[in-house]
């Protein structure tokens, strides 16, 4: 496969924290491994694709995150295009909405439940430089974090990265969950300009294909020099 | 202790601060006031007319515009140097006059309504902004809509084609609100005030809940954000029986002019989505300087630059510097724009060696460290 469809959800709802980015990476890092990708831009009145193969949500706040589940709730599109294998990267207000459920607005929502885990108000915001190393990726990551919920993980859910700096899902330990081709995450920064290798991993899941490594100096110059001032 | 006593003690100690520390002398006498005669900022209100300024850009610019033209009333004091939150205000107001126009930071508006009890306060915009801070535009709006709310003295005036600032000024009921003919905001998609889906149609919204910015007070001609913000002034000066004083919009730019070894550089103040794109549209050369620090008065988290469009940039000569350069090159990059990393201002201004003028967009603290070299 040559050609991939990346869908970017609802970004005027979901957009508040860059994670827009995370289309704009992708698009780019594909052009090196000979991938040719177009990026669909998905709002609130719009019917999502069925043939998408990678599906991107970002952080928003509460009002907005309400809004992108009641546009989401209308058909079973995102729940098929995971059945079909397609990769979802869903960050901050995006991880939770397809989660079990959350909070917004001061009140319990029900999510998508396209992955195993729950969200609850913390008792205080998260916000700072995270560092943490994936599971998935067995490489270290840098982001940045700014929420309210904790995410606590079902039985079908594994935690995407174990954290050494930050509070991830808010007890310290881990950030975000993964479940086969879907991913959640409270990395912003955006994740894949911070770190490449993430954005490759997603090009890779999506395609089936493996890719080698590319060059891209200014790519690795920046990921590495997050990695060395996060402390 | 008395008031005049704690003042002529707050004073004392900003003197050594500026003798001995060498501060500017802003803060720390209203801190110290604060401290001594915790209600000063009620006692020094008393028998004054307070204006006040906020929003998320063009604080400064626009209280110093308003400053000029209040002047032409009577004796007028301003915390002109943006030290904004309410210690610079007390410090300001240790100083007897009959106006004072206070340009106050958005999560301290609240506080500043409650404790001055204003005659006018203007407000400009809200957009994401130091979200380290700030958390939600929406949650900076709602803190507005309360003090709004509390002040029934006061007349608010503001530019209703910002959603949130309609929001803030639908809880008064003595409000002027401006319209230039609507603008596209990028953070309000969602109504502020009903939280459905906010309907917009090109540049004015209508929200089925009757919330819109096509029912103003005055409408007037769109405009940059400078020659709104002079617009507004003269509207507040008009409210307070002031004649209109003509405000060129390029002094309401923050920026300034200095010459580097032979090098003319325009410097302009940006400091999130909103003021990047507007100072990204007024760029007219083909060299420019891109400064990017990210401290907390800059906002401590870089995320935000992928939501602006730095398109203008290309074919032009560009050249990063400033602590958090290679977020700003990588970004670049991705949208194709390829520039110069450079690890200080000086070695960024030596790259355009031959070259008459630069243009230079300066994080918040990087621009005021070129004001004060």
């Amino acid at each position: 496969m040559s050609q991939i469809r990346i869908v970017r959800i609802h970004n005027e709802l979901l957009g508040t924290y860059g994670d827009q980015g995370n289309a704009d990476v992708l698009t780019f890092r594909a052009k090196f491994h000979g991938i040719t990708a177009s990026i669909i831009d998905i709002s609130y009145n719009d019917l999502l694709p069925t043939n998408g193969d990678i599906y991107l949500l970002g952080g928003a706040e509460d009002a907005a995150q309400i809004l992108s589940l009641e546009a989401l709730r209308r058909d079973d599109i995102l729940q098929g295009a995971i059945e079909r294998g397609a990769v979802v990267l869903a960050v901050c207000a995006g991880f939770q909405i397809i989660g079990n459920s959350f909070w917004a607005n001061g009140q319990e929502v029900e999510g998508l439940g396209l992955l195993d885990v729950k969200s609850v108000p913390g008792k205080k915001r998260f916000v700072g430089d995270v560092k943490s190393k994936s599971t998935v990726l067995g490489l270290e990551l840098t982001g940045f974090e700014n929420h309210a919920g904790k995410t606590i993980l079902g039985n079908n859910a594994k935690p995407f990265a174990k954290v050494s700096i930050g509070h991830g899902n808010g007890d310290g330990k881990y950030d975000g969950a993964v479940d086969g081709n879907v991913f959640g995450t409270y990395m912003h920064g955006p994740i894949l300009a911070r770190n490449p290798e993430f954005a490759d991993l997603l090009l890779t899941r999506a395609t089936g294909r493996k890719y080698s490594q590319i060059s891209d100096p200014l790519a690795t110059q920046y990921a590495s020099w997050r990695r060395k001032v996060t402390k | 202790m008395r008031l005049k006593l704690a003042i002529a003690l707050s004073r004392f100690a900003g003197l050594l601060s500026r003798k001995i520390l060498g501060k500017s002398g802003e803060t720390i006498p209203g801190r110290i006031l604060l401290i001594l005669y915790p209600k000063a900022l009620i006692a020094l209100a008393k028998n004054r007319n307070i204006i006040l300024v906020s929003g998320t850009n063009g604080k400064t610019s626009t209280t110093g515009a308003l400053t000029k033209i209040v002047s032409t009333l009577g004796k007028t004091v301003s915390n002109s140097t943006g030290s904004n939150l309410d210690r610079g205000a007390a410090t300001t107001l240790m100083t007897k006059s009959e106006y004072a126009v206070l340009e106050v930071d958005e999560l301290h508006l609240i506080r500043l309504i409650a404790q001055t009890s204003p005659k006018v306060v203007l407000l400009l915009n809200l957009t994401r902004d130091q979200l380290h801070r700030m958390h939600e535009v929406k949650r900076v709006a709602d803190r507005w809509h309360e003090a709004v709310a509390g002040a029934t003295e006061t007349v608010f005036v503001g530019d209703v084609d910002d959603p949130f600032v309609n929001y803030a000024l639908s809880a008064s009921s003595n409000s002027i609100r401006v319209s230039f003919g609507g603008r596209k905001h990028s953070d309000a998609a969602v109504c502020p005030s009903c939280g459905i889906y906010l309907k917009w149609n090109k540049n004015n919204y209508k929200c089925r809940c009757g919330f819109t910015n096509t029912d103003a007070d005055i409408t007037l001609e769109p405009a940059s954000a400078a020659a709104r913000n002079a617009e507004l002034a003269n509207i507040v000066g008009k409210e307070l029986g002031a004649k209109v004083v003509k405000i060129n919009p390029a002094d309401l730019e923050r920026s300034f002019t200095k010459s580097y070894s032979g090098i003319s550089a325009k410097i302009r103040l940006t400091k999130n989505p909103a003021s990047w794109t507007e100072a990204l549209s007024g760029v007219s050369g083909d060299d420019v300087i891109l400064i990017l620090n990210a401290r907390q008065v800059d906002g401590i988290d870089t995320s935000w630059l992928w939501d602006v469009s730095f398109d203008k940039l290309h074919g032009k000569r560009v050249v990063v510097c400033g602590e958090r350069a290679l977020d700003m090159a990588y970004r670049l990059h991705v949208q194709g724009i390829e520039s110069a990393v450079t690890t200080s201002f000086k070695e960024a201004i030596e790259k355009f060696n031959g070259s008459s003028s630069v243009e230079v967009l300066a994080a918040y603290t990087a621009f005021h460290g070129l004001v004060n070299a």
